[in-house]
């Protein structure tokens, strides 16, 4: 125990005389740091392709015709208004090389860039991007739950897309004054 | 060996503070200039390079479809969309489709969230959610005609530039919605609406809770087109000659006031729910409207307060919503402009329904 409490007392000391010195990066320094800091993403997002989690009176698995079995968003505007309703979102979509880097913009955009000079956030949009039976209905409703009692839906139309998209460009996002 | 613990802390505590007592930092105090400059940001969004198609074609596997409607008998109605496409002006219908800007580095798309005090805004405390198109600017060294994507700048006062040769891009895209319908009693038939170099400019929509539990909005909506076109042409042949051609369109909606707000809803009051969507706009007041006597304020600050407000509001143009179309072509035909300016929506109680023509 003394043998420890000794080592550590010597540790402290030397430490204690361990002083690094912080240095000041200049402008002219920091501007050669250059951070390669980009992500290249791809993947497949599936919703409710098979039917979600839940399992009432409403939802079910998508073999069961009488069941819904896609996602759902509801909302109201109004207290004591009806619901809107984002019903059955369901499919896939498969993409291919969406990136998300910061890149500096000093030119281009029509002579918008040179006077722009800052940094922004950049997400790629895919190079390939591709749905498979990808659906929502919008909907109105009398409450926000399905399974309450009396409700009442009232689905407006149905969007179905499947299928190689063309999606291309770039979001820029950045804080504005 | 409690004597050992405490000498231990209080070297540790001593070798601790050794070096701080070498980097001293210096703060220095923010003066009221230099606070003056601090403003709450919103986030910027530009789409740098942006082209979207997408159609329905079964023979290359892409389906994009719209269902669940009925028509009056009944009877499903399947709606194909050919094409649903945003692209460089001078896409020939969406057939070619080359890279567009949307928004300025300058002046781009934006959300915000602002503070309801600001005299611009007028919801008192109350934070305001904002989504805005670029803005309009000043004419003079900045301002692009919002119509006429063949002329420079000092030409108007919208900010988005047309497609040029200096800057091919542009900010104005090509837009359309192509569809193709089919009913049981016969079709297929198509509705196609395409629109070249359109512009947003000065468009905004203001989102808040109300006090009556609602929520309430501010609506301005400025859509610039050198040409809107409605026609039934087929997939294939979309210069074709059953169109309506509405050309230099200008449609600047102003929908909902800080003080007369849009309320947008699901209709839930009729016993038997429907589920139609409901526009409403409460109809004008003040707080001292009885002070005034036909129009005019009997004296008392109250009054004084009433008329100027009634007065900004029959004269304020920001209130007030205008179409105009340059040359209004239909088949071929010419049949001039046509303008409707300076409409103030005092009411509004819209409810739509569905048409229950089945019993």
């Amino acid at each position: 125990m003394k043998k420890q409490i000794q080592t550590f007392i010597i540790f402290t000391l030397f430490t204690a005389n361990c002083i690094a010195e912080m240095s000041r990066i200049d402008d002219t320094a920091l501007s050669e740091v250059t951070g390669q800091s980009g992500v290249y993403l791809s993947g497949e997002v599936s919703i409710n392709t098979l039917g979600g989690p839940s399992s009432n009176s409403y939802f079910g698995e998508c073999t069961d015709l009488a069941k819904s079995c896609g996602a759902r968003l509801t909302f109201q505007t109004q207290q004591g208004g009806g619901w809107f309703v984002l019903d059955n979102i369901k499919g896939s979509v498969a993409f291919e090389g969406l990136t998300f880097q910061v890149r500096m913009i000093d030119s281009g955009f029509g002579g918008d860039g040179a006077l722009f000079n800052k940094s922004v956030m950049e997400i790629g949009m895919p190079e390939s991007i591709r749905m498979k039976d990808f659906e929502f209905t919008l909907a109105t409703g009398t409450s926000g739950r399905p399974d309450d009692a009396g409700y009442t839906q009232v689905d407006l139309m149905t969007v179905e897309m499947s299928g190689e998209l063309t999606l291309e460009g770039n979001l820029l996002v950045f804080p504005t004054p | 060996m409690r004597l050992i613990t405490s000498r231990i802390v209080k070297l540790t505590i001593f070798s601790a503070l050794l070096p701080l007592t070498y980097a001293s930092a210096e703060m220095t105090s923010l003066s009221d200039n230099d606070l003056s400059e601090v403003d709450g940001a919103g986030i910027g969004f530009v789409m740098d390079d942006f082209v979207f198609s997408h159609g329905n074609d079964a023979a290359n596997g892409k389906i994009f479809k719209i269902s669940g409607l009925n028509d009056s008998d009944g009877n499903a109605v399947s709606i194909n969309v050919n094409q649903l496409y945003i692209a460089r002006s001078g896409s020939d219908y969406g057939s070619i489709l080359d890279p567009v800007n949307l928004g300025r580095l300058s002046n781009p798309f934006e959300i915000d969230l602002l503070d309801g005090n600001d005299l611009d805004v007028g919801v008192t405390d109350k934070a305001v959610l904002q989504l805005a198109a670029p803005t309009k600017v000043d004419v003079e060294g900045t301002g692009y005609s919002c119509t006429d994507p063949t002329k420079g700048v000092n030409s108007g006062d919208c900010s988005s530039r047309p497609s040029s040769l200096e800057w091919e891009n542009g900010e104005r895209p090509d837009m359309g919605l192509e569809l193709e319908i089919t009913t049981n009693s016969g079709g297929p038939k198509n509705l196609n609406f395409n629109v070249k170099s359109a512009v947003f400019d000065g468009s905004y929509l203001r989102l808040w809770g109300d006090d009556n539990l609602k929520m309430a909005a501010e609506f301005r909506l400025n859509f610039y087109t050198p040409e809107l076109e409605i026609s039934t042409c087929a997939q294939t042949n979309q210069a074709c000659g059953s169109s309506v051609k509405m050309q230099d369109f200008q449609l600047e909606l102003a929908l909902g006031t800080t003080f007369q707000p849009l309320y947008f809803s699901a209709d839930n009051t009729s016993p038997e729910f429907k589920g139609g969507l409901t526009l409403e706009i409460s109809k004008i007041t003040h707080e001292f409207i009885n002070s005034l006597n036909a129009g005019v304020s009997d004296g008392t600050p109250g009054g004084i307060a009433a008329e100027a407000f009634f007065t900004d509001y029959y004269e304020n143009e920001n209130y007030r919503s205008n179409i105009m179309i340059g040359k209004l072509d239909i088949g071929g035909t010419d049949l001039g402009s046509a303008k409707i300016e300076g409409m103030l929506i005092q009411y509004l109680d819209v409810k739509f329904r569905d048409l229950d023509l089945v019993p």
